[in-house]
């Protein structure tokens, strides 16, 4: 089975902590537009040396494939994905 | 102890025994080191992208993490496309970079770039350095990272400055890593069990699992037909009775059948690339996917599995031949019709019986892998002779063959020979290569003459850049662009002036003796092989084609004929 995206675009909502060090947002906003989305609006706050960053972001590819890509980042330590606030366009085929 | 020392003291704790440098600037302080520590062999390549390529090659060929160190701006740009390189195959790699001092950052200094910024695409991850105290366990941190999980280069840039202030080195210990859990062990093995035809497709991950006898144990139990992709060439052995060779575009025919017919995909260290899938709305269309990866982003990254096992491929692929032993699986129809099928659609190359007749790439292939030695690593760069070692050499081990699957760099082959050799003193090392990508790198043929390396060098000659000319032949109407390479130097008075032998050959019946002679000679040697301007990599499928759409030669030449006549 192949996975597939719509060319719909559709917006969701990450929020993610990370390490706050050198190039941490860069870090973040490379594998965001890498992976295929566009960001939309961006809030960060710093607490205990980390960053609280949330993120509305827009695209047609799965964002879940998305989010494995920003988990795998060394100095992440948690992302979560809000419900989309347009249904996902992602199916399986 | 200043940072430039601890550093070394640290390669040596690791026991990092070489590392592939050129020095400049800003990295001076770890240079002025070097002077007083023997304990760590230096290389001095002569292009920072040969350092990284020869790092990249020793990690490949030992299993072992590459390091290379270079200077600020230039010398760091020119590291990236080794790194990226790395960074594509998952090499595990340690990159070192001076940096100007940090008061000058920001300032456009002079050899100043903004290297953190630049190499995020390309690492898997990357520091800079703000203070020396950091740099302990930042750089214990580095060298972990780098090995474990999916391995990668780790970067670390480090300002002039704190190379030369003190550090208080302190003992580091690393997190150790959480055993591997296999939730969905059991459905995977039911999957198994419920398939008719089966198919194991592994790929570079077992290496750099150090997996290999553990796949080898379970291909052995399971006694499953399988593939492979370009990085898993030498996964089942030469002598493997169920191994159907590479799928993909240059794949075997007995593969991309197998890959179509197949009702269960096991795909086990690989990712599914598009070279290997073809289009993905054909790629195993009856197939149900259990896929096991390192790296948990893998999955349903390009094809939706049913069942993804994410850990330590030794301990789950251990679990799988255990549960296989007590039961076997009962799928000999599917095993017949894959032999018939490797039968009929392998990779044969024909001998030429006439002695005076051109070199061909495949039959040339085919005798060096009959010539060579047992433990022979061929390094390769990226074109024609790449595809037909992957077609006509027959591996043992995935460690003996070294090539550019994700990056596809050209000048990839010397320097990552080089890095073998390095890892591997008493092997033959071998660079396979093309007259396009050969002069991409050709300035380390001084770094083989300076340290006497045995490497051999093969130069597959037809004096254009053959790929891309298959390519604009087949897929641009025969509108060649930009391919003529018939003005190359002549490349054995070129070896000789890096004072190393060199003979050519361009007739079949030179073959065998020009292969022996370079093996015979007991330092580095080079051979000339003038082949076909015209000659094709067969089979081929078309860029973003389906792998069921191959082009073979025949049906190329039946349709020019068509289209002659028409």
């Amino acid at each position: 089975m192949k996975v597939e995206s719509s060319h719909k675009t559709s917006n969701y909502t990450i929020t993610c902590r990370m390490n706050h060090e050198a190039a941490a947002l860069e870090r973040l906003c490379q594998v965001v537009r890498i992976r295929g989305f566009r960001i939309a609006k961006m809030a960060v706050e710093t607490a205990d040396g980390a960053l609280d960053i949330a993120l509305t972001i827009q695209g047609t590819r799965p964002v879940a494939m998305l989010q494995s890509q920003l988990e795998k980042l060394h100095t992440v330590a948690e992302v979560k994905l809000a419900a989309p606030v347009v249904a996902a366009a992602t199916r399986i085929a | 102890m200043n940072g430039a020392q601890h550093i070394l003291d640290a390669f040596h704790r690791h026991n990092i025994q070489t590392v592939f440098g050129y020095p400049g600037g800003c990295i001076m302080p770890l240079y002025d080191a070097l002077v007083d520590d023997v304990r760590v062999e230096h290389v001095l390549c002569r292009h920072e992208q040969g350092c990284a390529l020869a790092a990249d090659g020793y990690a490949r060929a030992s299993g072992r993490l590459g390091v290379c160190i270079a200077t600020s701006g230039p010398g760091a740009t020119n590291l990236i496309t080794g790194v990226a390189n790395a960074h594509r195959d998952s090499i595990p790699m340690l990159v070192i970079t001076g940096q100007v001092p940090s008061a000058l950052i920001g300032t456009d200094a002079f050899q100043e770039t903004d290297v953190l910024g630049m190499t995020l695409g390309i690492v898997k991850h990357s520091y800079l350095i703000e203070s020396a105290a950091e740099l302990p366990e930042i750089l214990e941190e580095a060298m972990d990272l780098a090995q474990n999980g999916r391995p990668g280069p780790v970067w670390i840039d480090i300002p002039k400055d704190l190379l030369l202030d003190d550090v208080t080195a302190t003992p580091m210990t690393t997190q150790a890593q959480p055993n591997a859990t296999c939730p969905d062990l059991e459905s995977a093995i039911a999957l198994l069990r419920a398939a008719r035809k089966p198919l194991l497709y592994s790929g570079g991950g077992i290496s750099l699992a150090h997996a290999e006898e553990s796949f080898r144990a379970f291909a052995e139990c399971s006694a499953m037909p399988a593939v492979v992709t370009l990085k898993g060439i030498g996964n089942s052995g030469k002598n493997s009775a169920h191994n159907l060779g590479m799928l993909g575009m240059h794949g075997s025919r007995a593969a991309n059948r197998a890959v179509d017919e197949c009702d269960l995909l096991l795909v086990i260290g690989a990712r599914l690339d598009d070279r290997a899938t073809g289009k993905l709305d054909g790629f195993a269309p009856n197939a149900r996917t259990i896929h096991i990866d390192a790296d948990a982003a893998e999955f349903n990254k390009l094809r939706s599995a049913e069942v993804a096992l994410r850990g330590d491929l030794n301990t789950i692929l251990g679990e799988l031949t255990h549960s296989l032993r007590e039961t076997p699986l009962a799928i000999n129809d599917w095993r017949k019709q894959c032999q018939a099928w490797r039968t009929t659609g392998g990779f044969q190359a024909a001998d030429n019986e006439e002695p005076l007749a051109p070199i061909t790439g495949p039959a040339f292939i085919s005798q060096l892998s009959r010539t060579t030695p047992e433990d022979t690593i061929i390094a390769c760069d990226v074109g024609q002779h790449q595809m037909w070692v992957a077609q006509h050499y027959q591996f043992d081990h995935p460690r003996h063959h070294l090539t550019s699957g994700g990056l596809g760099t050209m000048g990839f082959g010397l320097p990552a020979a080089i890095g073998a050799q390095f890892a591997n003193r008493d092997s033959t090392v071998i660079n396979v290569t093309g007259d396009g990508s050969f002069m991409m790198n050709a300035q380390e043929l001084a770094t083989v003459r300076r340290y006497n390396l045995p490497v051999k060098l093969i130069i597959m000659d037809n004096q254009c850049l053959g790929m891309v000319r298959q390519q604009q032949e087949l897929f641009y109407n025969n509108r060649e662009s930009q391919i003529n390479l018939d003005d190359n130097p002549d490349f054995v008075a070129m070896a000789r002036a890096f004072d190393i032998p060199a003979l050519k050959i361009d007739r079949t019946d030179q073959v065998r003796r020009g292969i022996e002679t370079i093996l015979a000679y007991s330092g580095p040697m080079l051979l000339h092989v003038a082949i076909a301007r015209e000659e094709n990599v067969w089979p081929i499928v078309k860029p973003g084609g389906s792998n069921k759409e191959m082009i073979d030669e025949t049906r190329r030449t039946a349709a020019d004929k068509k289209e002659m006549t028409a």
